[in-house]
């Protein structure tokens, strides 16, 4: 649509110049920059909050706005440049960049995968060999979670016909767990196994970090919005990593902005500070640690796409490079 | 007039239809430049539905939609047949139902679907009732007004020849009110292909709207995407001819 759009875009904007006419104001307006987060406001997203709350983008010479949409639609409207930046899954930009749409992932927010694997801590299942047999409970046989299961399975020569896969589209798979229908379940580490635990029921987590390094959410561009906003965008990356730097080192504050931005959020503070302290977790990692917040793993990047290249079904062509899924050069 | 020349007039502006639309997405996509990811040209989304065709990717799903279909098209025809009659031929039925018919046909399907995986699995069960549910209204107003439109002068005769119930109904009513039943039929069985792919978006492992998230969320393979909206529209194409050529038999074959 945009696309569709862009000749009248650039005709008003002609006009509007010619209209302002030689007497208009010559003070630097602020970038315009639209921004793309996850399906719903979450307090998962506070270190953006934070830094539109104190003004860190302001003064940076960038108006944000932010907007909500699922993964697959951000992707494409992020390659379209209808939208400036996103948060968008590593595991996402792999596929999207091999089927030719230009995006680029330029800073790691999430260092760790976020999806994983929860049992019942006295199911049995301590490891991803347990699982053989069991039943497992996830929302479909695609996304992230899809693929960090086959990754977690093939680790143990198992691949999910070894398993019962039991599909909850409504993502009502934990609940499922803790109701005993299911041996495991699919969840996000920052979400589900923190709300299982605050509600008594002990879980055990299994994660995919140490067996193939899946890239997380991170902040991915457009390559269109690449040349044209390239300042603006760098901007952009130095606020948001400051704003998460601070939450690092203060929870409470970060809680505070996203309260601020989503009130809603300040109905059950004890439950959000808990899932925001399980969110700056996934934010580090040993690479982060020496490297600093947003860095990107490119040997992670490179393991990940071998993995994911020899997934069933994959369609990810062998000429695809990490090259061509990263672009370092707009962190700070 | 031969049978060929009657054909060949028949499908020529289908034809030339067709031609012009897939000629302008040709221009389209040439004039404006547009990536395969963003708008495919017609040749690019005819080579991937072949090889979806060939791999047996397209069958594997079209298969489960067309169980979905039939199965909730005989349902939800056959329950709305019956419920049409009685909604005709008694005042107390009408004014019992009427309103909740009506109420349910107002109800987004897309809203009830997800209520219906919840309430009954990701199976096939969910999916056959949200084929039914779509199909039912169009068929049983359709059968409603078929029935209360046979003429008067019949139903007289039926009873001076001293005909059972059960003969008039099926001697005389239904093979006067066959061609708005199969009206209702030709609409409802269009929308039973709706109601399956919507009833795979709300959860399953196999069916076209599910390689359609496939294709868009997990692949990025927009010509897979646009291959399996062709094959969807196919289905809905040929289900279509089939009760229109059901309709010419028995409507034929009744009078």
């Amino acid at each position: 649509m945009f696309r569709l759009l862009r000749p009248l875009v650039v005709l008003s904007l002609l006009v509007g110049t010619v209209a302002c006419g030689p007497g208009a104001p010559s003070a630097v307006p602020p970038v315009k920059l639209t921004v793309g987060l996850g399906y719903i406001p979450s307090v998962q997203f506070a270190q953006f909050y934070r830094a539109q709350q104190q003004g860190y983008y302001a003064q940076a010479g960038l108006d944000v706005a932010f907007q909500h949409e699922i993964d697959p639609n951000l992707i494409t409207l992020l390659g379209q440049g209808a939208v400036d930046i996103g948060m968008a899954d590593g595991t996402s930009v792999i596929p999207a960049a091999g089927q030719g749409i230009p995006v680029r992932y330029i800073a790691t927010v999430y260092a760790r995968f976020p999806s994983v694997v929860m049992a019942a801590a006295d199911s049995g299942i301590s490891s991803p060999a347990d699982l053989d047999g069991r039943s497992l409970g996830i929302p479909g046989r695609f996304g992230s979670s899809w693929i960090m299961l086959q990754a977690l399975l093939a680790s143990a020569g198992l691949s999910p016909d070894d398993l019962e896969i039991r599909l909850y589209p409504d993502f009502g798979q934990a609940v499922g767990l803790q109701q005993g229908q299911v041996d495991a379940a699919t969840g996000f580490r920052n979400n589900e196994p923190v709300q299982l635990d605050l509600a008594g029921f002990d879980v055990t987590v299994l994660d995919v970090d140490a067996i193939t390094p899946l890239p997380g959410p991170g902040l991915t561009i457009g390559e269109s919005t690449l040349a044209a906003k390239r300042d603006a965008v760098r901007a952009f990356v130095a606020a948001t990593l400051r704003a998460m730097d601070e939450i690092n080192a203060d929870p409470e504050a970060g809680l505070d902005d996203a309260i601020t931005s989503v009130p809603e959020l300040g109905n059950d503070r004890a439950t959000q500070l808990a899932i925001l302290e399980a969110t700056i977790e996934m934010w580090r990692s040993p690479y982060t640690g020496t490297h600093g917040l947003g860095a990107i793993d490119r040997d992670a990047w490179s393991r990940s796409l071998e993995f994911m290249r020899g997934l069933p079904d994959s369609n990810i062509p062998s000429s695809l490079a990490v090259d061509r899924l990263v672009a370092e050069e707009l962190l700070p | 007039m031969t049978n060929l020349k009657r054909l060949t007039n028949a499908l020529l502006p289908i034809v030339a239809a067709a031609v012009v639309f897939l000629a302008g997405w040709k221009a389209l996509v040439v004039i404006a430049n547009y990536p395969d990811w963003f708008l495919p040209a017609p040749e690019v989304v005819a080579q991937r539905f072949a090889r979806a065709w060939l791999d047996g990717t397209m069958w594997r799903h079209a298969s489960a939609t067309l169980v979905e279909i039939g199965l909730g098209f005989v349902v939800g025809a056959g329950l709305a047949v019956g419920v049409g009659y009685l909604l005709a031929r008694s005042r107390l039925a009408e004014r019992l139902l009427s309103p909740y018919i009506v109420a349910a046909q107002a109800t987004p399907v897309l809203v009830l679907a997800p209520l219906l995986v919840f309430w009954l699995g990701t199976g096939l069960l969910p999916k056959v009732v949200i084929c039914a549910l779509i199909v039912f209204f169009p068929v049983a107003v359709a059968t409603m007004v078929g029935i209360r439109s046979v003429d008067a002068r019949l139903l007289e005769l039926g009873q001076a020849l001293r005909a059972t119930r059960s003969q008039v109904v099926r001697h005389l009513e239904l093979p006067a009110a066959l061609p708005q039943i199969l009206g209702g039929m030709r609409v409802g069985v269009t929308l039973a292909v709706i109601g399956a792919i919507v009833g795979e978006w709300a959860g399953a492992d196999r069916g076209l709207g599910v390689l359609i998230n496939l294709a868009r969320g997990s692949l990025f393979d927009i010509p897979l995407m646009f291959a399996t909206l062709a094959t969807i529209a196919g289905i809905a194409l040929l289900l279509y001819l089939v009760v229109v050529l059901v309709e010419r038999a028995l409507v034929g074959a009744w009078r």
